[in-house]
């Protein structure tokens, strides 16, 4: 009994192959120049993969929670601004999996399907960690609602087709007065601006969007006003498991690349020194161990709608583990590592650790769960 | 126990200090962006006496001592840690020559080197699985005319703008403890630089392969005393220069981090205010802080003339395993702002994981200390 | 070649001193000291003086017991010989103490033919202490200068005033207090400090220099010192209409006077 499908087996290999043929050789000059690389999305379009979670009467692959992990680990591993322009067109898209009418979803999938891409639009300069600050705001004017605001730090902004922005449709209910809407491109009064330069997934494009009067249909409504912060909560849910698969996926190939020039440097009768051997089995044993969660939560996601708390512990895991690999990398590789890919996975790793809710919003969700828990448990035994 | 400078030791620091403001500050952005090196930077240092700092008075030098050394690649290291490994680099090759150099290299290259005319650069990493074996490693051949040296030394810093390297060699192929040391100028007739290669970090530091393809010097190029002690000390010395480099670059991504949590307004407060972020900065400043005494301990003793490999190495190990998460940490507590290269995090994160590599796997610095227990 | 002599003062470093949130104290407890910004500017110029056309610069101090820490950073940056008094009444003492004491040091030490000092302390900023010592010494004092020359025994100033500037000629002996932009104070170098430390220094006790009892009590006492935290009114206005709060705003703003 093999842990995964042979369908799902032939999905990797193909991701596999796809990785290795359009990620991995252009990975480095991507980086270096942090251009976004649309190639991508004409080479990715034979294959549907922005559509992988997209139900199938919409277009899309509807692969599982399973499949779609190792998709995204072997993304991962070619280089995570790829990934992260994959992954982040996904959050955007996840919305509209679990709230919208069939016109809406119709529409947006539709836009995926046909080899656009999806951006998620909730943080704002003064909302980061605290999401409930969005200030950005939505009045409704006859059969339309006008937004104003600016957006910052959003993955493919300048790129996606359709979005999906947070803003307020009711200032004085704070976060019960968010609701959720869908903005295309080429809406007038809604524009791209300043292109930040990253530490790392360089190639993946983070923008500001500014809202002027921006005017939308008031059928772009996603569920009902005052919806926003739960569609939000619900989408950050669905889209920290990917998260960690993709971080294994970073620190697989930080490991491989690690191993490689190992072996290169160590040859005959020499061999690693035991305490780079016992760090690398360390890191190995880390890289596992995440994958089991990541694929844990990944596997809640599709079976149950309650899994905030292992979605962020996923997250969690993934992220500081990744982090915490790749440092090490570096180190153990010495100047080499300093000169190599393995630099670059490390700066990558860097913002596992910050986006999709810092790994400190993960710890008070997590936290957050346990004093419930444990407040139950104890009303329960009283 | 004296844990204060004295006094002549704290205006050199604020000297130092003042120094980094107005000559590093203004280039470092620009320096990191072009990885253009930073000629004038180099030149005003020497016009300030840090290039011959820890050299003797005989020797040209200002007879400074090491805790001022220390203290100096500290201050400057706030500001710009390209600058401080080229300076250390530099002064692990000339204190080389002065310690173990014939009369007649000391006097064609101290004088030089110290007024920053004649950059050094000590070239000891090999792609094989230690120095001196394999068959890149740099092999010595005795002649009649001195001596032959073949091989490639690996990522050597400086290489390219340097004028005298310090290259260490095997007189046997394969067997590590027959190395010896030479002064090669980089003139010589064999001597390739290869290209620049693009590092993380500490972009204004150049790092090359250099070969030596049959490259012929004279027998006053030998360091004297047996290459393996000279490198040992050399390096252990190197450490504790490239930990003052950790140390003054993690404290600047500690005191930025601290100062933009202050400002940063979330959840109606700034974020300095959740005990979670004060977390993160104080297991930051105080990874920081024990790193520091540990640091300036040895600085000490290599002052004092006592042995200091065993506490040298103690400093190199822990800031392997926590220097480049001081950054980590910083980075972490300006979230997304501590991610985009407009911000100076990003380059000390980039510029602090230069610090820490462990370029020979097999000579580790916990060994050294294991054996020094018990 | 001119005989120079530079006042300096030694204080705390305003970036060290921490403001309580509770009652705008300081807490001064971690303050390093720092000779007085301008004060650098007046060391740095003698020394220009002396570079260009021999003779000697000296330095004068007067402060508390903590102002020998300050010997080594002064001899550092080009005096030959730094004198120092240190007395318990610098704590309280005002620019007409400060004034007196420093008049009658230097009636001791002999006569200078050009006595520098800043345009104003980094702590007080009072901007009187050139001007008082020149007149119990019976000096002329050129005050505001950015730029300064010495020829023979004539010294020539541009005084930079609100509204113009002015260029002055005097006959020596002068006092003269300088301006930040006058020039850019060197960074001592490794062998300038280390040099410091062989330069002597001279303690001149403030019983010997003559002064009467009344001569060291301040005119002016300090009665408090607060730190000054910018205090934001945080005033949000939450009308449903935009126009309802601007109309707030704009009420707000005429009641201040503001529009």
């Amino acid at each position: 009994m093999s842990l995964y499908t042979a369908e799902q087996l032939e999905i990797k290999k193909a991701a596999r192959t796809f990785v290795a043929k359009y990620v991995i050789p252009q990975a480095a000059e991507y980086d270096r120049t942090g251009e976004f690389p649309s190639y991508l999305l004409e080479a990715a379009k034979e294959s549907k993969v922005f559509a992988m979670a997209i139900p199938k009467e919409y277009g899309g692959l509807e692969y599982d929670g399973i499949t779609q992990a190792l998709v995204l680990e072997e993304w991962a591993y070619g280089c995570q601004g790829m990934g992260t322009t994959l992954g982040a067109s996904m959050l955007g898209t996840d919305p509209l999996l679990v709230v919208g009418t069939p016109e809406q979803k119709k529409m947006y999938f539709g836009s995926i399907v046909n080899g656009g891409i999806a951006a998620f639009g909730l943080t704002e300069p003064g909302a980061g960690s605290d999401a409930g600050a969005v200030k950005t705001t939505a009045v409704r004017s006859g059969n339309e609602y006008i937004l104003n605001g600016t957006k910052c730090f959003i993955t493919n902004g300048g790129y996606a087709s359709v979005y999906l922005i947070v803003a307020s449709t009711d200032r004085s209910q704070g976060l019960k007065g968010l609701s959720a809407f869908i903005v295309e491109k080429g809406t007038p009064g809604f524009t791209v601006g300043t292109v930040e330069h990253k530490l790392g997934i360089r190639s993946s494009n983070t923008v500001e969007l500014h809202l002027k009067d921006a005017r939308i249909p008031a059928s772009n409504l996603v569920g009902a006003e005052g919806d926003g912060m739960k569609i939000a909560m619900l989408t950050l849910d669905m889209a920290r498991p990917p998260v960690a698969c993709a971080a294994v996926g970073m620190a697989r190939r930080a490991i491989d690349e690690c191993l490689k020039q190992l072996t290169e440097r160590f040859t005959g009768k020499y061999l690693p020194p035991q305490t780079v051997q016992f760090k690398l089995a360390e890191m190995h044993a880390q890289v596992e161990a995440a994958r089991q969660m990541a694929h844990h939560a990944m596997r809640l996601r599709d079976t149950t709608t309650s899994y905030a708390m292992e979605s962020a512990i996923s997250k969690l895991v993934g992220g500081d583990m990744v982090m915490s690999v790749t440092t090490q990398a570096v180190s153990l590789m010495g100047s080499y590592g300093y000169t190599s890919v393995i630099e670059k996975l490390m700066r990558d790793a860097k913002i596992m650790q910050i986006y999709e809710g810092t790994n400190q919003v993960q710890r008070l969700v997590i936290a957050r769960g346990l004093l419930t828990q444990a407040a139950k448990r104890m009303q329960k035994g009283a | 126990m004296n844990f204060k400078l004295t006094e002549e030791q704290q205006l050199i620091e604020q000297s130092a200090r003042e120094f980094a403001k107005e000559y590093l500050e203004p280039i470092v952005v620009s320096m990191d962006e072009t990885r253009e090196y930073p000629r004038e930077a180099v030149k005003a240092m020497a016009h300030h006496d840090f290039l011959g700092l820890h050299l003797s008075a005989e020797s040209g030098g200002v007879e400074a001592g090491f805790v001022t050394y220390i203290a100096v690649v500290e201050a400057l290291s706030r500001s710009c840690g390209s600058v401080a490994s080229i300076m250390n680099n530099h002064a692990m090759a000339s204190y080389a020559i002065q310690n173990w150099g014939s009369e007649a290299v000391k006097k064609q290259y101290l004088p030089s080197m110290i007024k920053g005319e004649v950059l050094g650069a000590f070239a000891i990493y090999e792609q094989g699985p230690a120095p001196g074996i394999g068959p890149k490693a740099v092999v010595s051949t005795k002649t009649d005319a001195g001596y032959v040296l073949n091989g490639t030394k690996a990522y050597a810093r400086n290489a390219g703008e340097a004028g005298v390297y310090v290259v260490t060699a095997v007189a046997e192929a394969d067997r590590p403890k027959t190395a010896v040391a030479f002064v090669v100028d980089a003139k010589t007739a064999g001597v390739k630089v290869g290209e620049r290669i693009a590092t993380m970090g500490l972009r204004g530091c150049p790092v090359a392969h250099v070969v030596f393809d049959n490259v012929v010097v004279p027998e006053s190029a030998l360091l004297g005393a047996g290459g393996v002690q000279i490198i040992n000390r050399t390096l252990a010395l190197g450490a504790l220069a490239e930990a003052a480099q950790t140390v003054g670059i993690g404290q600047a991504g500690i005191d930025h981090a601290a100062s933009y949590a202050k400002q940063r307004v979330q959840f109606g407060m700034p974020v300095f205010n959740f005990p979670a972020v004060q977390a993160l900065l104080s297991d930051s400043n105080t990874d920081c802080h024990v790193a520091r005494m540990a640091l300036y301990h040895a600085a000490q003793l290599v002052d004092d003339g006592e042995p200091f490999e065993v506490e040298s190495a103690m400093v190199k190990s822990f800031l392997a395993r926590f220097g480049a998460k001081l950054l980590v940490d910083s980075c972490q507590v300006e979230g997304g702002m501590g991610f985009v290269e407009n911000m100076p995090l990003p380059r000390l994160f980039r510029d602090i994981t230069g610090t820490t590599l462990v370029d020979a796997p097999s000579d580790t610095p916990e060994r050294a200390i294991a054996m020094s227990i018990a | 070649m001119p005989k120079c002599l530079v006042c300096y003062k030694w204080t705390l470093d305003e970036q060290d001193i921490k403001i309580r949130p509770e009652d705008l104290s300081l807490d001064s407890s971690r303050a390093k000291g720092k000779i007085s910004d301008f004060d650098r500017n007046a060391i740095e110029e003698g020394t220009l003086i002396v570079e260009k056309l021999g003779g000697a610069v000296d330095a004068l101090s007067y402060g508390t017991a903590a102002v020998k820490q300050s010997l080594k950073d002064t001899l550092s940056r080009g005096p030959e010989k730094a004198y120092w008094i240190a007395d318990a009444s610098a704590e309280t003492a005002d620019a007409v103490v400060t004034a007196n004491v420093l008049a009658a040091a230097i009636k001791k030490l002999g006569s200078y033919d050009v006595i520098l000092c800043g345009e104003g302390s980094s702590d007080a900023f009072n901007q009187q202490t050139a001007q008082r010592i020149a007149a119990l010494l019976g000096l002329p004092c050129l005050s505001f200068v950015n730029k300064l020359s010495v020829a023979g025994d004539v010294v020539t100033a541009t005084r930079k005033l609100d509204d113009r500037t002015e260029e002055v000629s005097v006959k020596g002996p002068v006092v003269v207090s300088v301006l930040a932009e006058i020039n850019k104070p060197r960074i001592p170098s490794l062998k300038q400090v280390l040099g410091a430390s062989k330069k002597p220094n001279e303690e001149i006790k403030i019983a010997d220099i003559g002064l009467k009892p009344e001569e060291l009590q301040p005119k002016t006492a300090r009665l408090s010192v607060k730190g000054f935290v910018m205090q934001r009114k945080n005033v949000i206005y939450k009308e449903t209409n935009v126009a309802d709060n601007v109309a707030k705003l704009k009420a707000s703003l005429a009641s201040e006077g503001l529009c």
